[in-house]
């Protein structure tokens, strides 16, 4: 309905003025198909998710909780702390403190490791740029999204907690799911 | 010398036309025209360009070839293109060639983040690699000294660091090794590359390849931000950034100055960042209760306790204030003692010095030289001066004169400098003979009698001619720079006279009357801001603005004998600990037994922690709010660059506090304040703001209000024959070797630690053939009964008759010898131990 | 080694018994040329030898007397040095003629220092050659001892001190400003020009720098005249020029012959061609770091400008000959080796691209690579051409491009070959870089 711009009037479409014989059908009638809807879904029988008892699987690519990983076969970690997710982070919630690898001390495949690593999960918006930014895939995302908890504080993950297996609490979609 | 003139002209690059300065390097003069030439080896503060990395290549019209836009000086009329498919192409090639070898470890790589090479390969470089060969491999990453590690695989062999140390720094240490694509940065047999200015080159690499140690991991470039202000380790008070994470500084690196610093720094104001956060800095007031202990104490106990003391011994109170003290504290200082206890027993330096008229007159702006002077001066005279000790980075600036533009250096002094081989004129005179040299150079350049005097110095009267003669036969553009300890001891003010009547004698005095003239005397005070301290008033003969007063106070010797007796009650001291820092150890033990000494400081050294009956806890010099005056006249802003810790307050609060508490009225709530009040009282500093001082200072000698200096003295005729040295008799003349590592920042530093002197005494050969004495045996040296042992080191530099012995080192060394009162010319038995 | 029709000059009675001796050298009319020239004006000197067109011999081929005009006039510390690193691989004429007839050589300088106002000149000899280097501190002794050197030169009132000083054995310090930095006592590195030698040269000083056979040329071009010299050769390539052949030919040696001689006079009439039965496949012009030149090229005429226009050079003048058993692969893998080995390292495209294009090669040696490695080769070569300080890196990028894009066919053949073979693959280990085992190191 934008104007034309070189008319100075325009037509407006209306609907039906209100009152008269017509509006009593059509108030009737338009609520029939509504109720229509209704019913047709009752017969379908409830679609509600008990949550959390239920819970609806998760595609593969859902971006939740993030992990840290270790090599498989030496068991050291693979985050270097380069600090790259740091850079790459929107919302300024990773914290990275490196420190240097010893002989005696070896805690990760390169020359440095990440000797603090923090993931401030109440700033997190799990945008999965850390993951993008990573060299060494040492952090994914993972697909759990239950994050709640008492305190603000509690929400600061710690490498220890990233590393560690989670719970297997989120199911996963299967394929073509 | 003159300074070089260049003409505007006028070149073409990438069609655009730009005005840039005659015989500028291309790469440089590109940038006025907004158009970046990648380089990697070129730096113009490293001297002349080598054109080794190829990157700058770009082409000029009428010449077939690429040019190095790095050593292409521009002409009037050229035409560049920087955009030709020719230099792109080269261009690619030479990033692709770089990355032949260089490992792909950036997340692990501490330049990761701030790196040329990882800049230039993304702006220039053709983003795919078609290597399919192996690496060129070395073991890595390896200690080059305990502060460098070196990464030979990341290096693109790009020569920075090994110019600085060959052409900068000239300590001739880092070389390449081996030829081709084998070639690698080290040193001779794999020594460790140790040098007082080698933290530069970790600055100055544009890959990985050289990583600072103490600063390995720390951070991320964006992790980080940077504080600028200015080290206040020394006199030479370079200007830095400190690179601050956390609340902490991690690093420090240059912010260039050209008027101060030249861009460098010596590994002193670079590693000792550390030393804010070392366990034993003090963090807390401290009172001695009634046992005799230090504990720590609030705030207002800790002034209370202060105020107590202050007010019981009244006019009977002395202070001294030194080290890193700002202006606005040593206002704040004499401001305290002048108004609120009536006393006059102010010093700021580290021994007794010329009088209040020999000053205005030494320091005078007229006078005054400047740190560029000393690289454009025609000669420059260093008398009882090794700057590598007295302000390192003035080193650097002699040696690049010297190298680059041909000025001449002459060097005199009782000790050998590290100088010497780039001399004209090198005079080695009698530890003590100051006067008598002085003298001998006076008489020599005026024309009269040259031998009495240099008899008395202790050094060959043809020897002072002929340097008279240089300097008269040298260009007009003559600086002379010399320490305090030059102008020291009991014969300060004849010292000075004579030193004003060369000045005369060479007419250094600029015809403008800000001494830009390129001429003049140059004086490096003993502690960082001494002179500052001098002009804010910390003298016992002159108030702010070195305005004589009424009653001067006590010189040192004086205050240390007044406080051993009953004319002194109490000493504040500001940044300074008498026994660590002044001479003469055992009288100053004996006068701080018998007194009440109220300390700031920010380490329990000696004096501190065995005296101190009240302790302040000092601010770190990245905490420091405030102003310095350097050497030169510059007024300098130090500003925080990180919070101070939370039991620490700022020193000009402290006195502020104090004068409170003993009945000051003003208030002050900022360091601004401060420094407000400051410009209110000293005449040549009025008006001066803040803001105008800005990042990099302001040298008052050139505003107008320097017209307000005082005039100095111009009876300048020698009033006693010159002290004649004693005849060492067997015996041998002491001097003091004053080591810049000796502070108690370089030993609080955990990288810096290892740099700590050692007690050596450094004897001539002959001397020590004499006495028994072999290299590296232990030796005991005694005056008066005192004795220090030592290691003995023989070094040919020194001549027969004198003792060169490290003072500062833990123990005591050559600080222990020599009372106080005695200042100058000690004899010392030496013996083989 | 004797040839016929060509006049004689640098060899001259070059085979005489005790040549290297001054009384034989004086007797056959040596040093009169200088003690002409020490009374002529400088000037003078130098308009002669800008009459002949004699061109550098070194390589470069750059004209001597529009050199020594260079050198600025004044009462200034100047230097001659005489380049006799002769390192170039096929090269050996330098060694004769200081072996042979070192007082040639030592005249020459004396005049040369003289024409510029140098009093201090200096051989830089390479290390390896010995023999060569005692026999011209002999000479040079000789010399003084019968006052051609020294002070106040048989009373011209002209000084000059001549030092022989050897070196340690790097081809780099083959180019003139390596030369001077080794000469110095540093790390021998070509220095970046402008400025020249000419202008800052040794110790900062003007140098004229030039090779052995340029500066022995200078007393027979006075000795006849310039103009007279200039009559020999052909335009633009003036004179005589003392040629090495060596490689697959019946009488390798060094053979004096004016410019302009064809090239298949040179190899198969002086040096007696290849053995019976077999061809030339390609041969270098002017030593090893000249592009290749083919059979087809044989009837060209050895010049300076001929070569160049061929896409070759003349360089040093010493001609490689390979006949057809000869394999490309195996030619350009030893040359890689070779300059990879000399490269200096302050160049970024020529420290990394030859030690690039050796382990490109080891692979093609091992039949690990394929066609479009031969292009990468390529390609890298001339990415390091035009780019690098010195020529260095242009003498291993000529040769080896010319050599991967004239037998590109037999590159391809011998990647076929080696793959098929049974030891294809054997002992090689790609991740060890190569047989090139580079050192680690470990600092304390």
């Amino acid at each position: 309905m934008t104007p034309a711009p070189e008319h100075d009037s325009y037509f407006i479409e209306r609907g039906p003025e209100p009152g008269g014989t017509g509006a009593v059908g059509r108030a009737f009638g338009e609520t029939l198909r509504g109720l229509k809807t209704t019913f047709g879904r009752l017969v379908e029988g409830p679609t509600t998710v008990q949550y959390p008892e239920e819970k609806i699987p998760v595609y593969p690519r859902f971006r939740g909780r993030h992990r840290l990983h270790r090599f498989e076969d030496t068991g050291l970690e693979k985050c270097v702390g380069c600090s790259l997710c740091a850079a790459a982070c929107p919302a300024d919630c990773i914290r990275v403190v490196a420190a240097e690898n010893t002989p005696d001390h070896r805690v990760s495949g390169g020359e440095r490791y990440a000797a603090v690593y923090e993931i401030n999960m109440s700033r997190c918006i799990f945008c999965g740029y850390c993951e993008l930014a990573c060299p060494f895939d040492a952090i994914t995302m993972g697909n759990d999204f239950e994050l709640a908890d008492y305190t603000r504080s509690d929400l600061i993950f710690t490498k220890e907690m990233l590393l560690a297996e989670p719970l297997e609490r989120t199911p996963l979609r299967a394929e073509g799911e | 010398m003159p300074r070089p003139q260049r003409s505007p002209i006028t070149f073409t690059i990438d069609g655009r036309d730009v005005v840039a300065p005659e015989g500028t390097m291309l790469a440089d003069a590109a940038k006025v025209g907004d158009v970046e030439i990648p380089v990697f080896c070129y730096e113009p503060k490293l001297g002349a360009p080598v054109g080794a990395c190829r990157m700058c290549l770009v082409e000029v019209e009428g010449i077939p070839k690429l040019q190095t836009a790095c050593s292409t000086p521009v002409k009037d009329g050229m035409v560049v293109n920087t955009t030709a498919p020719k230099v792109k192409a080269a261009q690619e090639s030479v990033l692709e060639f770089l990355l032949v070898n260089h490992p792909l470890d950036c997340p692990v790589c501490d330049k990761g983040g701030e790196c040329p090479l990882q800049d230039i390969s993304y702006g220039w470089g053709r983003g795919l690699s078609r290597v399919a060969e192996p690496k060129r491999h070395f073991t890595k990453p390896l200690e080059l000294s305990p502060l460098i590690a070196i990464d030979r695989e990341r290096c693109i062999l790009c020569y920075r660091c090994v110019r600085f140390s060959q052409e900068v720094a000239e300590d001739h240490q880092l070389v390449f090794l081996e030829r081709g694509a084998d070639t690698y940065v080290g040193t001779f047999d794999s020594h460790p590359y140790v040098a007082p200015f080698s933290g530069n080159i970790i600055e100055l690499c544009p890959v990985g390849a050289l990583t600072s140690r103490p600063y390995r991991f720390r951070a991320r470039p964006w992790d980080i931000e940077g504080g600028g202000t200015v080290c206040t380790l020394c006199p030479g008070q370079c200007n830095v950034t400190h690179t601050v994470r956390d609340e902490r500084v991690l690093r420090t690196l240059s912010r260039e100055n050209d008027a101060v610093d030249d861009g460098w720094l010596c590994d002193k104001g670079r590693f000792s960042y550390q030393a804010a956060t070392a366990p034993e800095r003090l963090q807390q007031p401290l009172v001695r209760d009634a046992d005799g202990n230090l504990q720590p104490a609030s705030w207002d106990d800790a002034l209370d306790r202060a105020a107590s003391i202050l007010r019981a011994s009244g006019e009977r109170t002395a202070a001294i204030a030194g080290g890193r003290t700002l202006n606005e504290e040593g206002y704040l200082l004499q401001r305290l003692l002048r108004d609120q206890l009536s006393s006059p027993h102010l010093e700021s330096r580290i021994a007794p010095g010329p009088s209040r008229e020999l000053l205005a007159a030494l320091h005078a702006p007229a006078l005054q030289a400047t740190v560029p002077d000393l690289e454009f001066a025609h000669h420059v005279l260093l008398l009882d001066i090794e700057p590598q000790e007295a302000a390192p980075i003035l080193e650097l600036r002699l040696r690049k004169g010297a190298r680059r533009l041909g000025t001449k250096l002459s060097v005199a002094g009782p000790r050998p400098s590290a100088l010497d081989p780039r001399a004209q004129h090198v005079l080695r005179y009698a530890p003590g003979g100051n006067e008598g040299f002085l003298k001998a150079l006076a008489a020599a350049l005026e024309g009269g009698d040259v031998s009495g005097p240099a008899a008395a110095a202790g050094i060959d009267a043809a020897a002072v001619s002929g340097l008279a003669d240089t300097l008269k036969a040298a260009g007009e553009d003559r600086v002379i720079l010399y320490s305090d300890a030059l102008l020291s001891g009991p014969g300060a003010d004849e010292s000075a006279r004579a030193l004003l009547r060369i000045a005369a004698a060479l007419s250094l005095s600029g015809e403008d009357g800000a001494g830009s003239g390129g001429a003049g005397l140059l004086g490096i005070p003993a502690t960082t801001n001494g002179r500052g301290l001098r002009e804010a008033g910390v003298l016992p003969d002159a108030g702010p603005g070195l305005r004589a007063v009424a009653h001067p106070g006590r010189d040192l010797p004086g205050i240390a004998e007044g406080l051993a007796g009953s004319e002194l009650d109490a000493l504040i001291a500001l940044g300074v600990d008498p026994i660590a820092d002044l001479q003469g150890r055992a009288a100053w033990r004996q006068a701080l037994g018998a007194s009440h000494l109220i300390a700031v400081s920010s380490f329990l050294t000696e004096g501190v922690a065995g005296y101190a009956a009240v302790v302040f806890p000092q601010e770190a010099p990245a905490e420091q709010e405030g102003t310095l005056t350097h050497p030169d006249g510059r007024v300098q802003r130090a500003r925080p660059a990180v919070r101070r810790p939370d039991g620490i307050r700022s020193g000009w609060w402290v006195l502020a506090q104090l004068a409170a508490r003993l009945g000051d009225r003003t208030t002050l709530h900022t360091a601004g304040m401060a420094f407000a009040e400051l410009t209110a009282e000293v005449p040549f500093l009025a008006g001066l703001t803040l803001d105008e001082i800005g990042g990099k200072g302001v040298r008052w000698p050139t505003l107008a209000e320097a017209a307000t200096w005082p005039k100095g003295t111009t009876d300048l005729e020698p009033q006693t024959d010159a002290t004649v040295v004693p005849p060492a008799n067997g015996a041998l003349r002491l001097a003091r070797q004053s080591s810049p590592w000796r502070i108690p920042e370089v030993a609080a530093s955990k990288a810096l630690r290892f740099l700590v002197p050692s007690a050596d005494a450094r004897l001539a050969p002959a001397d020590a053939e004499r006495l028994g004495i072999t290299e590296g045996s232990p030796v005991a040296l005694s005056v008066d009964g005192t004795e220090i042992s030592a290691t003995a080191r023989l070094d040919s530099r020194i001549p027969a008759g004198t003792v060169v012995a490290q003072a500062g080192v833990p123990g005591g060394g050559a600080d222990e010898l020599g009372g106080a009162a005695a200042g100058g010319i000690g004899l010392v038995e030496v013996r083989s131990a | 080694m004797t040839a016929s029709a060509t006049p004689h000059l640098l060899l001259d009675g070059i085979d005489e018994p005790g040549l290297n001796t001054l009384p034989v050298y004086a007797r056959r009319g040596g040093y009169e040329v200088m003690k002409d020239a020490l009374r002529r004006p400088q000037d003078g000197i130098v308009e002669e030898l800008k009459q002949s067109g004699l061109r550098g011999r070194g390589g470069a081929g750059f004209p001597l007397g529009m050199k020594a005009s260079f050198i600025p006039a004044g009462d200034i510390d100047k230097y001659l040095v005489c380049n006799a690193d002769e390192s170039e691989p096929g090269t050996f004429k330098d060694r004769e003629i200081m072996q042979k007839c070192p007082h040639r050589l030592i005249e020459g300088m004396i005049i040369a220092a003289y024409t510029v106002g140098a009093n201090k000149a200096f051989i830089f000899i390479r290390g390896e050659y010995m023999h060569q280097a005692d026999v011209l501190e002999a000479a040079v002794e000789e010399a003084k001892a019968a006052g051609y050197l020294g002070n106040d030169i048989l009373g011209s009132g002209f000084n000059l001190d001549l030092w022989v000083h050897r070196g340690a054995g790097a081809y780099i310090c083959g180019e003139e400003t390596g030369l001077l930095d080794s000469l110095e006592g540093k790390r021998g590195n070509p220095r970046l020009k402008p400025p020249f030698p000419a202008n800052q040269g040794l110790y900062q000083g003007p140098t004229l720098i030039n090779n052995v056979e340029t500066l022995s040329t200078i007393p027979v071009i006075l000795g006849m005249g310039g103009e007279e010299y200039a009559k020999l050769g052909v335009e633009r390539s003036s004179g005589t020029k003392l040629i090495s052949v060596s490689g697959h030919v019946q009488r390798p040696g060094n053979y004096e012959i004016e410019l302009g001689m064809k090239a298949r006079d040179i190899i198969e009439g002086l040096a007696g061609g290849t053995t019976p039965g077999h061809r030339v496949k390609f041969w270098f012009p002017g030593g090893s770091s000249s592009p290749v030149l083919l059979e087809d090229d044989l009837d060209l005429t050895y010049d300076f400008d001929t070569m160049a226009k061929a896409g070759s050079m003349l360089g040093s003048g010493a001609i490689i000959v390979c006949d057809d058993t000869t394999s490309p692969v195996d030619v350009a893998l030893k040359l890689a080796t070779f300059y990879r080995h000399e490269s200096c390292g302050k160049c970024t495209p020529c420290r990394e691209g030859t030690n690039w294009t050796l382990r490109m090669l080891e692979r093609v040696e091992a039949g690990l690579a394929t066609p479009m490695d031969l292009d990468r080769i390529e390609s890298v070569q001339n990415q390091i051409m035009g780019n690098c300080l010195c020529v260095l890196g242009d003498a291993m990028a000529m040769p080896v491009s010319s050599l991967v894009k004239k037998f590109r066919g037999e590159f391809e053949e011998h990647l076929e070959k080696k793959r098929a073979s049974e030891d294809f693959m054997l002992g090689f280990d790609p991740a060890a870089g190569g047989h090139v085992d580079t050192p680690i190191r470990v600092v304390a």
